[in-house]
């Protein structure tokens, strides 16, 4: 290698190298501490069956058909589904009632695709669903519920969300604080968490991973492309989300979730914490202050 | 490909400070030349204000001539080039070269219509070898036949698709069978190869690289991409125009900003509405944030690769209050949903901290401290100088575009050549570095953070006293088949979105030209000669987008 200069940097400033203390970037407690207060105007729309006077607007706004309106049945029956939404908030601009509104929340993910799903109407048909048996399940808790290792896979996304991935191992989220690591190799891991709408051209290289993982293992499927395929789901290059390809455990949804939804998530996968969404119901201790 | 010239050749030694702010941008022939210029080259050019380009028509015996001509008579480069099938003209094929100019320069739209059932078009990518990319996408997408082409083989499809995906008709599905695909040979005693990918070891996107290596030594790398491909194109069409935000913010998802903002631009040109002058201070201001906290990643992410774990997590702490920044203005922490056509999507104004100009001020001092401090650190500094070299003629030949570009000498941003919304009589400071390395796009970065910071704190002061959301304008239904051009510098740089509406304000046809479309070569120049365990430094240094690149 040439010599080359090097400018000699001016000595740095006294006193702490970032200044005063970002509380924006300050470490965060949860999932062990409480949930900070969120930043923002809320995002995670809501349907507030009560006002809902059946236009169908928000079913026509919506640009991955995550709404849906069904009359057939008589009365009104509107489907909000989680797994499909972008959480860009167009259903409730369109809304002219009211119905749709706009909360903070995001301890979202499930085990059970069709938690996802919020029917508002006469009782949903019964469910099928991926669910590991319970004993599975504690074993799972049992055997990771101290050291996990995941392996994170982008199976097409946008990388949107493996900015949110990423962000985990930021001084802020420190996900390695919970005994969780994100690992080089598929050989190394427990478990897959999967962002995209897994591409045509993605789909056997997923495939090969997974089968790389040693068992037990368990995929977590991320964001509205990895449990629908999100806005691509009409394309015929992708399969439209990871539980196509493979038995899904967790899903997380969002566009992208947020670090502390994935925090959530991975916690949900290793039995730590109760799953807060039923049937698409947003529990009422979770609306901080009226919807908007 | 053949081994570059450069390849061996030291760049000359640079004097510190390796970035220079000074203005030495070349003077640039006004419309007015222009038109004559092509007017000597026996074009007829139609001036199109919706793209602020020469718009010219040219048979296919003419488009090398044309296209030699726009870019050595003008010196544009080809900002794109893709294939249309009009609605207007059935079973017709239309290519269209855009080559942009630097104000007070327009540019050169170049058209050419080719006759079914063999479309058949001369190559340009033997005069301008960074075409080529444009050129297979079009032969896999529309069945063209470009002939002279050297490198037949598909660039995004993966799979044999029994008609061309972007053919009209209903959507032409992969068939299944895997298309064959063989990686440039280099043989010799020693030569062993490394395949990398797709599923890399970080939390990054997937593509393949193909390294031939003697000892530690990086002779050739080729990478191979499309794993991300998601027919993004084809979604939009059909849609309604206010709609495709939606599908330009998951091109480059980690620049969802830029991509709807180019998008809302080439649909307001189009349409001819424009967008209130306070939502265009916002979307400054919003692309600003979203600007610095991309390139902090690009900032931590070279200092984990060598080894500076102090760096990294200072560097990702601002990236942190960058993204909760925007979270708390829009609601998302990557801005999505936000920027629509015609201006804002909902207001955004009432919910910016009052105090925020000091906040990027702090942002401002913080990351002089950090590359301070780490300039400081010889052992960090080692790692960087002199790895991963692109030469400036490399960077021009190529057209690379964004802090790639810059580093290697280029003075190039849009944001100052072709100004648009709230940069329109903005003063941008475009720094530039000189040796093309690993350091000079580590302290051009660090300087775009800091003008980036500057450009916020001068846009919160331009923003309206009066916080009441302004209605902005609905698109009209235009009646009639439009065109139109959005160009946004991106993080990564030059985001060309170019759409065609019609007469029912649906969508027709969208083109996304990301910036790693053209800078994804810059890899493979960078790492020639380098050792492989410095490829991942290379490639975090350059951090282009798998997915704006496949789409």
């Amino acid at each position: 290698m040439t010599e080359r200069t090097v400018d000699p940097p001016p000595r740095p400033a006294r006193g702490p190298l970032l200044g005063p203390a970002d509380p924006a970037a300050s470490p965060i407690r949860y999932p062990l501490g409480p949930l900070e207060p969120p930043v923002g105007p809320p995002r995670t729309p809501l349907h507030r069956a009560e006002r809902c006077e059946g236009t169908g607007a928000c079913a026509r706004a919506c640009p991955t058909d995550a709404i849906s309106v069904d009359r057939s049945l008589g009365p009104t029956v509107v489907e909000l589904d989680y797994g499909k939404c972008l959480f860009c908030g167009l259903c409730i601009d369109a809304c002219p009632s009211g119905a749709m509104a706009s909360v903070r929340f995001e301890e979202m993910a499930v085990r059970d695709r069709a938690d996802l799903r919020l029917r508002h109407g006469p009782p949903p048909p019964p469910l099928a669903g991926s669910r590991l048996a319970d004993e599975v399940r504690e074993r799972v808790r049992r055997l990771y519920g101290d050291s996990l290792a995941i392996r994170a896979v982008d199976a097409g996304s946008c990388n949107g969300c493996e900015v949110e991935v990423a962000a985990l191992l930021w001084p802020r989220y420190d996900l390695e604080r919970l005994g969780i690591q994100l690992v080089a190799s598929p050989r190394h891991a427990d478990a897959l968490i999967v962002t995209g709408p897994v591409t045509r051209n993605m789909r056997l290289a997923l495939e090969k991973t997974y089968r790389a993982v040693p068992g037990p293992s368990f995929v977590v499927a991320v964001g509205a492309c990895g449990i629908s395929g999100g806005p691509f789901r009409d394309s015929p290059e992708v399969e439209g989300g990871v539980d196509r390809v493979l038995p899904v455990e967790v899903y997380v949804p969002g566009c992208p979730p947020s670090p502390v939804s994935l925090l959530y998530g991975l916690w949900l996968a290793l039995g730590k914490v109760d799953q807060r969404l039923a049937r698409g119901e947003i529990p009422a201790d979770a609306l901080r202050g009226p919807p908007r | 490909m053949t081994p570059s010239a450069e390849e061996g050749e030291e760049p000359p030694l640079e004097p510190a400070p390796s970035v220079a702010l000074a203005g030495d941008f070349p003077s640039r022939p006004t419309p007015a030349e222009e038109r004559r210029s092509l007017g000597a080259l026996g074009l007829d050019p139609v001036w199109d204000p919706s793209e602020d380009l020469w718009r010219v028509d040219v048979p296919p015996e003419g488009w090398v001539a044309a296209a030699v001509g726009a870019s050595d008579a003008l010196q544009h480069p080809l900002s794109t080039l893709f294939g249309e099938a009009p609605r207007e003209a059935p079973g017709t094929i239309r290519v269209h070269a855009l080559f942009l100019g630097i104000r007070p320069s327009g540019g050169v739209h170049l058209r050419c219509a080719l006759d079914p059932p063999r479309p058949t078009l001369p190559t340009l990518s033997t005069t301008l070898p960074y075409v080529a990319p444009f050129e297979r996408e079009l032969t896999e997408m529309f069945g063209v036949d470009v002939s002279g082409l050297a490198d037949r083989r598909p660039l995004l499809l993966h799979e044999h698709h029994p008609n061309p995906p972007l053919r009209p008709g209903p959507a032409s599905a992969p068939d299944g069978r895997r298309v064959e695909y063989s990686f440039r040979p280099v043989e010799g005693e020693g030569i062993y190869e490394v395949p990398v990918g797709p599923v890399h070891a970080g939390v990054i996107e997937p593509g393949h690289f193909r390294f031939q290596v003697v000892g530690e030594k990086i002779l050739n790398l080729e990478a191979r991409l499309g794993y991300t491909h998601k027919g993004t194109e084809r979604l939009f069409e059909g849609k309604p125009s206010d709609l495709g935000s939606i599908w330009a913010e998951s091109v480059s998802g980690d620049m969802s900003l830029a991509g709807a903002a180019a998008y809302a631009y080439a649909v307001e040109r189009a349409l001819d509405v424009a967008a209130p002058p306070g939502d265009e201070v916002v979307r400054g201001l919003l692309l600003e944030t979203e600007r610095i906290a991309f390139l902090l990643g690009d900032v931590a992410g070279i200092a984990l690769d060598v080894g500076y774990a102090a760096g990294a997590a200072r560097a990702n702490r601002l990236r942190e209050a960058a993204y909760q920044t925007l979270r708390a203005a829009t609601g998302s922490r990557l801005g999505r949903g936000t920027i629509g056509v015609g201006g804002l999507r909902r207001p955004i104004r009432g919910n910016l901290d009052p105090d925020l100009a000091t906040t990027y001020a702090r942002w401002r001092e913080a990351i002089g401290r950090l590359r301070d401090e780490w300039l400081g650190k010889s052992s960090v500094v080692d790692r960087l100088e002199g790895t991963g070299e692109i030469s400036r003629w490399v960077a021009e030949l190529m057209h690379f575009v964004g802090p790639v570009a810059r580093a290697s000498g280029l003075r190039i941003d849009l944001r100052h050549d072709r100004p648009y919304g709230a940069y329109v009589g903005t003063e941008v400071r475009v720094p530039r570095g000189l040796t093309g390395d690993v350091r000079a796009r580590l302290v051009v970065k660090v300087e775009e953070i800091v003008e980036s910071c500057r450009l916020a704190e001068e846009f919160l002061r331009r923003l309206p006293a009066d916080r009441s959301p302004v209605e902005s304008p609905r698109p009209p239904t235009p009646g009639e088949r439009r065109s139109g051009l959005g160009w946004v510098e991106s993080p990564r740089g030059e985001f060309l979105v170019h759409v065609t509406i019609g007469p029912d304000a649906r969508l027709e046809r969208v083109h996304v030209r990301d910036p790693s479309f053209l800078n994804w070569p810059a890899i493979e120049f960078a790492v020639r000669g380098a050792i492989l365990p410095d490829f991942p430094l290379c490639n975090k240094s350059l951090n282009l987008s798998y997915s704006g690149y496949d789409r």
